[in-house]
């Protein structure tokens, strides 16, 4: 294996640094900037029982300790899942973040799923016939989709929908689930409709998916379109290539196996970066136009109900799971690439 | 006896904005069996050639006049053709092997997939006969086949290049400087190996190199090149001893022959850069028993003692 | 030691270093010039960008109802409220019976505002971090490098929301949130290309002979890392567009009534399938804003690297 055990530990072990970095800067963002920090964890209340919900909220802050105590227990309370209790659900933080998070996950991964492999034959197609009529058409394409803004794209898609009569509102129709018995065991709908074998809510869920799927699709659609044919295009004019064609290695092999080969490490690269991109669509898009429960729907509510403690429950997650994806997308370009020899 | 390569007023050039020629015509003819050498500065147009014969031109490249591999004609004004030739008639061995090989494929994986397309063999026998590849180029198939490139030293690389090249068991092979990322001893060996199997299998050779000391200790005919053009082509050993164009006797004046003890001569000067209209003699400024004539135009191929030589003091 | 530091900015330095630019086959200005002759897509993207610079700059001139563009809601407004498109409101209006045409219009300076503030300072503040970083090495060096990686990892929505409910809403909210985000992308490859610098000989030299080596490496690192940065942040003016609107969009950023696309957009979603054209008209232009930067940077970036330039085809 080209890569080491010590590579995968040590780039874990800065990500987590990192992470602690995000939460302790969190922690300052809420001391350091205008205003009582105890008022702002409290959510700003009004009304009888304020006094009485910042002094609770100065507590959880710990605001009488000195500044590294404070930081230091705060990352301790995060690190054990600890977010608080948020004030727009009257639930644990952390137990909120986890089911929204699977929703706009079941969300980006069927996007990806569906509009990578698309966009990356396209991409090669494109840079096989480069410079001919259809590469242009295709790169044009590929640039229009990636500077299209996601929550208009929603918008225009949810019009027609509607006006075509389709109910695409919503992640899961609850009162078909509540008939039919759904239980959700994992957070993805999509899995927990297969494990309980019940079909009507497996479609109901597909159905309301997709749409929303295709749209955050066209962003990394557009953008591996372009960046595979490329990254294809530079990989086509390097030395082996010549060489393998001058000792009669067939086209085909020389297309994926050479060519294509070389394009793979700076895709996954790329990726994980658009992956990680691709949530944020996906937080704007699916409550505000579609009504979909998930990090979006968290988003909104932590403004409308000044809901500090999950806002600063969601950066946290939400920038956790960049430098996740990251990492993985590192190793694995790591792994793939026989060059990196860690 | 019958023709390897045949050129026919061969040019090649690239384009970019407007052409530019780096073969400016050339003709030769090379005999199955025999170790042809292209000799000459860098820039000079040999590189080119040896692309050409092995069917490497990049897609920006225009052609004229012809170029047969036995027989067949693979270019003919600015078509190309060279289905059935690549790697089956004609093999390759490049100049940067380091870069030539996948960095993403082990050794093994990449015998598999040439000689695979080439014959169609299955993961065994390919093994097998790699094995015997590498043997000929004294590598060690153990310390190579699992391998990437990039494990490998300089010099492995190059001898692997060299018998995944033989590896498609094509009898004419171009060698583009193969010798340069060599120690001595491994030189002489590739050498060795270059000879034996000319004799053996009547291997056709072109090698492609700017040291004509070597090129004169194999070489049945040498071509001396200059900006495009074959100034001089002639049997190795006349070529060395008895050079006819001026060129040619400036090359042989730098270059220590062991036997014959004379004064080493250096020679100033730049080739000329491709893409450079040039009136008269393309050796004009550097040669050293230039005339009036010369100024007019290029001189014409003429042959001189069963040599070919561009030079207007022979005609 | 002779003193060779010379502060004094002349004229016709300044004008030698513009003559340089032009000449240099690799000044910013000369790719420009190259890729305007060059590439069909820099025209259009071009064209696209300076006529949205120029409705910007004329906006007061081009919206027929000024007052509405600004978010100022007219006397008349209860009989206007979300009419759909006709003669005297091209674009209809909206929720609280204001001009469409003319808050878009208005937009163009909103959107030029934001994206020309976060990509300038993202990219002084991340020049400046990057050469710090080279030069100084040592603790100063992982430091920045850990904040670089720290920032880059934090989407910029996020920050957003934090500093929507800390400082409420405002240019400042979208424009901070973003200059926090995307410093770190220049703060890296500023910080990579000094880092090659710093090992030069000359540096040491110049630090021996009194001038300062920071000096040296700015102006080095401008020089000839300007241009593929400047081409990136060219690029970048486009995605900023991109994200800050989606910000407003979700009120993270500019309050209701500013003319914003986003904002403007936010406001019609409600009411998309009776009044669609509130939320349809704006997103357009924030597509086509975007598309004119991208088309630029895309152009741009061809120029600077020229590996694909010749013509090609299956060749084998």
């Amino acid at each position: 294996m080209p890569v080491s055990l010590n590579y995968i530990v040590k780039r874990l072990f800065w990500s987590i640094l990192v992470l602690v970095g995000v939460i302790i800067f969190s922690y300052l963002v809420i001391i350091l900037s205008p205003g009582d920090p105890a008022v702002k964890w409290a959510g700003n209340p009004r009304g009888v029982n304020a006094t009485f919900a910042i002094e609770a909220a100065r507590r959880e802050l710990g605001l009488d300790k000195p500044l590294y105590m404070q930081v230091f227990d705060f990352v301790a309370k995060v690190l054990t899942g600890d977010l608080g209790i948020s004030i727009a659900y009257k639930q644990p933080v952390f137990t909120i973040l986890y089911s929204n998070l699977a929703a706009t996950l079941e969300l980006l991964l069927c996007s990806y799923i569906i509009v990578l492999p698309i966009g990356i034959v396209l991409g090669v197609y494109s840079a096989l016939h480069r410079d001919e009529l259809i590469d242009d058409v295709l790169q044009s394409f590929g640039t229009i989709m990636a500077n299209t803004p996601a929550f208009w794209l929603a918008a225009i898609v949810f019009l027609l929908l509607v006006s075509a009569g389709s109910p695409v509102y919503g992640r899961i129709d609850t009162r078909l689930a509540l008939e039919t018995g759904f239980q959700s065991i994992t957070g993805f709908y999509l899995l927990d409709s297969i494990l309980q074998g019940n079909i009507v809510i497996f479609i109901d869920v597909l159905v309301k998916l997709i749409p929303p799927a295709l749209i955050i699709g066209v962003y990394p659609l557009g953008l591996s379109i372009r960046l595979s044919r490329t990254l294809m295009a530079e990989s086509l004019t390097e030395d082996f290539v010549r060489a393998a064609v001058a000792w009669g290695v067939k086209r085909g092999r020389i297309i994926w196996k050479y060519a294509f080969r070389a394009s793979i490490p700076p895709l996954v690269q790329v990726f994980g970066l658009a992956f990680a991109y691709s949530l944020i669509d996906a937080m704007v898009v699916e409550y505000a136009v579609f009504g979909r429960e998930g990090l979006g729907r968290l988003l909104v509510d932590a403004l409308n109900y000044s809901d500090f403690k999950l806002a600063i429950g969601l950066l946290i997650v939400v920038t956790a799971f960049y430098l996740v994806i990251n990492t993985v997308a590192d190793v694995i370009q790591a792994l793939i690439d026989p060059r990196v020899r860690l | 006896m019958v023709l390897a390569v045949e050129a026919e007023n061969l040019k090649i050039g690239y384009e970019d904005e407007e052409v530019v020629w780096a073969v400016k015509g050339v003709s030769f003819k090379v005999m199955v069996g025999e170790i042809f050498c292209l000799v000459g500065e860098s820039g000079c147009g040999k590189s080119t050639t040896g692309n050409a014969i092995v069917g490497i031109l990049p897609p920006y490249s225009v052609t004229d006049g012809v170029l047969r591999i036995l027989g067949k004609t693979v270019i003919e004004g600015n078509k190309r053709d060279y289905t059935g030739v690549r790697g089956r008639i004609v093999s390759y061995v490049p100049q940067n092997p380091g870069s030539s090989l996948n960095p993403y494929l082990t050794v093994e994986e990449q015998f598999h997939y040439v000689m695979n397309s080439v014959y169609e063999w299955g993961r065994k026998k390919v093994v097998e006969e790699a094995t015997r590849y590498l043997r000929m180029v004294e590598l060690d198939p153990d310390k190579v086949m699992d391998y990437y490139p990039h494990e490998l030293s300089g010099g492995m690389q190059q001898r692997t290049a060299i018998a995944l090249a033989l590896s498609t068991g094509a009898k004419i092979i171009v060698a583009d400087e193969p010798t340069s990322a060599l120690d001595a001893h491994l030189r002489l060996g590739l050498i060795r190996l270059l000879t034996r199997l000319r004799d053996t299998v009547n291997l056709t050779l072109i090698f492609i190199t700017h040291d004509l000391l070597s090129a004169g200790k194999i070489c049945d005919k040498i071509a001396i090149m200059y900006s495009g053009r074959i100034l001089e082509l002639g049997p190795s050993g006349k070529i060395l001893t008895e050079p006819l164009h001026p060129y040619t006797e400036m090359l042989v004046d730098s270059v220590p022959i062991l036997g014959i003890m004379k004064p080493l001569k250096t020679y100033g000067g730049e080739p000329l850069t491709p893409g450079v209209e040039v009136k008269g003699c393309l050796f004009l400024d550097r040669c050293p028993k230039k005339f009036d004539k010369c100024a007019e135009n290029h001189p014409a191929p003429k042959e001189v003692h069963e040599r070919i030589v561009e030079c207007w003091r022979y005609v | 030691m002779a003193n060779i530091r010379n502060n004094k900015p002349s004229i016709s330095g300044a004008v030698k270093n513009v003559q340089k630019a032009f000449q240099t086959k690799t000044g910013f200005v000369a790719i420009t010039v190259r890729a305007w002759k060059r590439s069909s897509r820099f025209k259009i993207g071009f064209v696209i960008s300076s006529l949205i610079i120029m409705v910007g700059v004329l906006a007061p001139l081009l919206a027929p109802y000024p007052r509405d563009g600004l978010g100022y809601v007219p006397e008349d407004a209860l009989q206007k409220i979300r009419l759909s498109p006709s003669r005297d409101h091209i674009f209809g209006t909206d929720t609280r019976g204001r001009d469409i045409f003319s808050r878009v219009v208005f937009g163009v300076r909103s959107a030029l505002i934001q994206i020309f503030l976060v990509v300038s300072s993202s990219l002084l503040i991340g020049l400046f971090m990057g050469v710090i970083a080279a030069y100084y090495k040592g603790f100063i060096e992982t430091l920045i490098n850990y904040l670089i990686e720290l920032f880059m990892s934090i989407p910029a929505i996020v920050i957003a929301l934090a500093l929507r409910l800390i400082l409420g809403s405002g240019l400042l909210t979208v424009v901070l949130a973003l200059i926090i985000t995307w410093w770190s992308w220049y703060g890296r490859v500023t910080y990579i290309y000094s880092r090659s610098i710093v090992e030069m000989d000359y540096v040491l030299l110049a630090k021996l002979s009194g001038v300062s080596g920071l000096k040296i490496i700015y102006r080095h690192v401008i020089r000839n890392a300007s241009p593929p940065v400047l081409v990136q942040a060219v690029t970048d003016l486009g995605s900023v567009l991109l994200e800050a609107s989606a910000i407003n969009f979700l009120g993270l950023g500019l309050p209701p009534d500013s003319p914003e696309w986003g904002v403007i957009m936010q406001e019609g979603i409600q009411y998309l399938s009776i009044s669609p054209w509130i939320s349809v008209f704006p997103g357009i232009f924030i597509l086509v804003t975007a598309l004119g930067f991208s088309l630029i940077g895309d152009s741009l970036r061809e120029e600077v690297d020229p590996k694909l330039r010749r013509r090609w085809r299956l060749w084998f």
